[in-house]
């Protein structure tokens, strides 16, 4: 498809199709808009001649990669500082096992029992080694524990854990060379600078209407996103740990989140996540689903033995609840972001993307529609785990006002 | 307070509130009970995350949330002075249904008054009715409001 704004309006059409869908369904837009991408990818292969979706175009790519770093450095920005330094111990330990148990666990699976080859394996296992923050911190607010110190340590382990996969992902695969160590050292300057910086710039030169506030912060993404491709490494790197040190600062600025959070919903994940959704090929995955299934338990098993005596270890055992999700959930964002590096840079092929991207969907989905099809109330089942009497109920017309 | 009634059944009454015109109902419903019974009420909502939760747009929906249900609490609370009835409002995360028992039982509810949504057949399944989940775990009477 030649024409831009044809292909820009089918891409945005369909995301407009795929939040409607998270409306009404009442589920995350990431996950709409990556099943669109797949959808509507398939159904322009099998009718259309020689059409696809343009998902390789070098506009769409580099919005799709906006949007992957603006995305990460958002869910880096979410850490709470205060309360990691109160429980760095804890969640450095607990964030460390729920990292190197799937990603050494899954690694084995794909190498020993799919014989994929060895980067192959080891991407895997960065893929399916992170857990996600934001459905642990969804679960927390329901059962009350975003107040208590287990809560608290857990989610601040949960951002250890996908920090792992991140640096993982940024190291494992690029060769270690002059440029790496450049790489390194600019990185850790900048770190160490910007949570000083960065407020001083704003309160002196920010609140105005050219919103110099994104562009100094995409200014500094791209520019460490650069120098990171540049070193061999992925541009979501630096742009976690940007997130993480402005957390304190930058990432308390509501007005300021609030206006990122615009931009990447409004225009660049969905260009993200649709490219994501793009590259999935369906026969592939109807062809061999024994891999998914494989994949799957290899994570949660390994999740499990990794953080079972590990969660213990700290007296967390009546939890329960929580750190089975922290066991079994996967990101979406950082699963999909480690597939789809693989798959840009040959890596993995697109059958074993798409069991990737597969796999990262169902550990996400599998959990929740457990535990929607088995409803019981949490608090209910702690009590005596059989189901209430049913209540006396009442039935009333307001039109008629009358029981 | 003349007028009204003292009565030992329905001292605290929790209204599920989401905005809608069946919640707007029920709160209304709610103020003329507590208005003849003397009761307080607590008007309750819950934002629900979307499933499965993703980091940014987590946040997000929760502001959102929040804001919706705050401008609709400032006035369910300019007509309760109105009315002078004593209202409490608050806003939980999670699944309306569970929320909603748990919350009363906390706050040893009487009754319960929600409105009922009109979801498709497919909506249900997905999502499960929050009226039917009340009224099946509930530990207090429920009234549901069409």
């Amino acid at each position: 498809m030649q024409n831009v704004w044809v292909l820009a309006s089918l891409w945005v059409g369909l995301a407009l199709i795929a939040t409607l869908l998270a409306v009404w369904f009442k589920i995350s837009t990431a996950l709409t808009e990556i099943v669109v991408g797949t959808v509507a990818q398939l159904i322009i292969s099998a009718f259309a001649v020689q059409g696809d979706l343009g998902a390789k175009s070098e506009w769409i790519t580099f919005l799709a990669g906006t949007g992957a770093i603006v995305l990460t450095f958002l869910a880096g920005a979410e850490l709470d500082p205060v309360i990691f330094r109160a429980k760095w111990k804890e969640s450095t330990i607990v964030g460390l096992v729920g990292f190197v148990g799937p990603f050494l666990g899954c690694t084995a699976v794909a190498h020993y029992v799919l014989h994929w080859t060895t980067r192959s394996s080891w991407l895997a296992g960065v893929a399916l080694s992170t857990t996600s923050v934001a459905v642990v911190y969804a679960v927390m607010l329901e059962l009350g524990f975003n107040v208590t110190d287990f809560g608290k340590a857990i989610l601040a382990a949960c951002f250890v854990n996908d920090l792992g996969t991140v640096i993982a992902l940024g190291l494992i695969f690029s060769p270690f060379t002059i440029r790496t160590v450049i790489f390194i050292v600019v990185s850790v300057a900048l770190f160490v600078v910007l949570p000083f910086l960065t407020p001083r710039f704003f309160r002196k030169y920010g609140g105005r209407v050219s919103e110099l506030e994104a562009k100094y912060l995409l200014f500094i993404l791209f520019a460490m996103g650069g120098l990171a491709v540049w070193s061999g490494s992925e541009a979501v790197l630096p742009a976690y740990v940007i997130g993480m040190v402005l957390a304190g600062t930058v990432g308390k600025d509501h007005i300021l989140i609030r206006r990122l959070r615009t931009l990447t919903f409004g225009l660049l994940t969905p260009f993200y996540f649709i490219r994501a959704g793009a590259f999935v090929s369906v026969p592939a995955l109807a062809a061999a689903p024994l891999v998914f299934v494989a994949l799957f338990f290899g994570k949660m098993v390994s999740k499990v033995i990794g953080l079972f005596p590990t969660v213990k270890a700290f007296k967390y055992e009546r939890e329960e609840g929580l750190y089975f999700t922290l066991m079994m959930s996967t990101g979406l964002t950082f699963g999909t972001i480690s597939a789809l590096f693989g798959l840009n840079h040959g890596i993995i092929d697109q059958a074993q993307y798409s069991h990737l991207v597969a796999t990262v969907i169902g550990s996400a989905v599998i959990p929740t529609m457990i535990a929607n099809a088995w409803f019981l109330p949490r608090h209910l089942l702690h009590k005596s785990g059989e189901e209430k009497p049913v209540s006396q109920a009442v039935t009333l017309s307001a039109e008629r006002g009358t029981p | 307070m003349s007028g009204r009634r003292h009565n030992t059944h329905f001292q605290r009454m929790l209204v599920a509130y989401d905005g809608s015109s069946q919640s707007e109902k029920a709160v209304e419903l709610a103020f003329s009970l507590a208005e003849c019974i003397d009761s307080t009420v607590l008007v309750f909502a819950v934002a629900r995350p979307p499933e499965p939760a993703t980091s940014v747009e987590l946040g997000a929906v929760l502001d959102d949330a929040r804001e919706h249900y705050e401008e609709g609490f400032k006035k369910i609370r300019e007509k309760a002075r109105a009315h002078n009835l004593e209202v409490k409002t608050d806003i939980a995360v999670g699944h309306p249904g569970e929320q909603i028992i748990h919350r009363a039982e906390l706050e040893g509810i009487d009754l319960i008054i929600l409105g009922r949504r009109g979801r498709s057949m497919i909506s249900r399944m997905m999502l499960g009715s929050a009226s039917e989940r009340v009224l099946r775990y509930a530990h207090c009477p429920v009234m549901v409001v069409h």
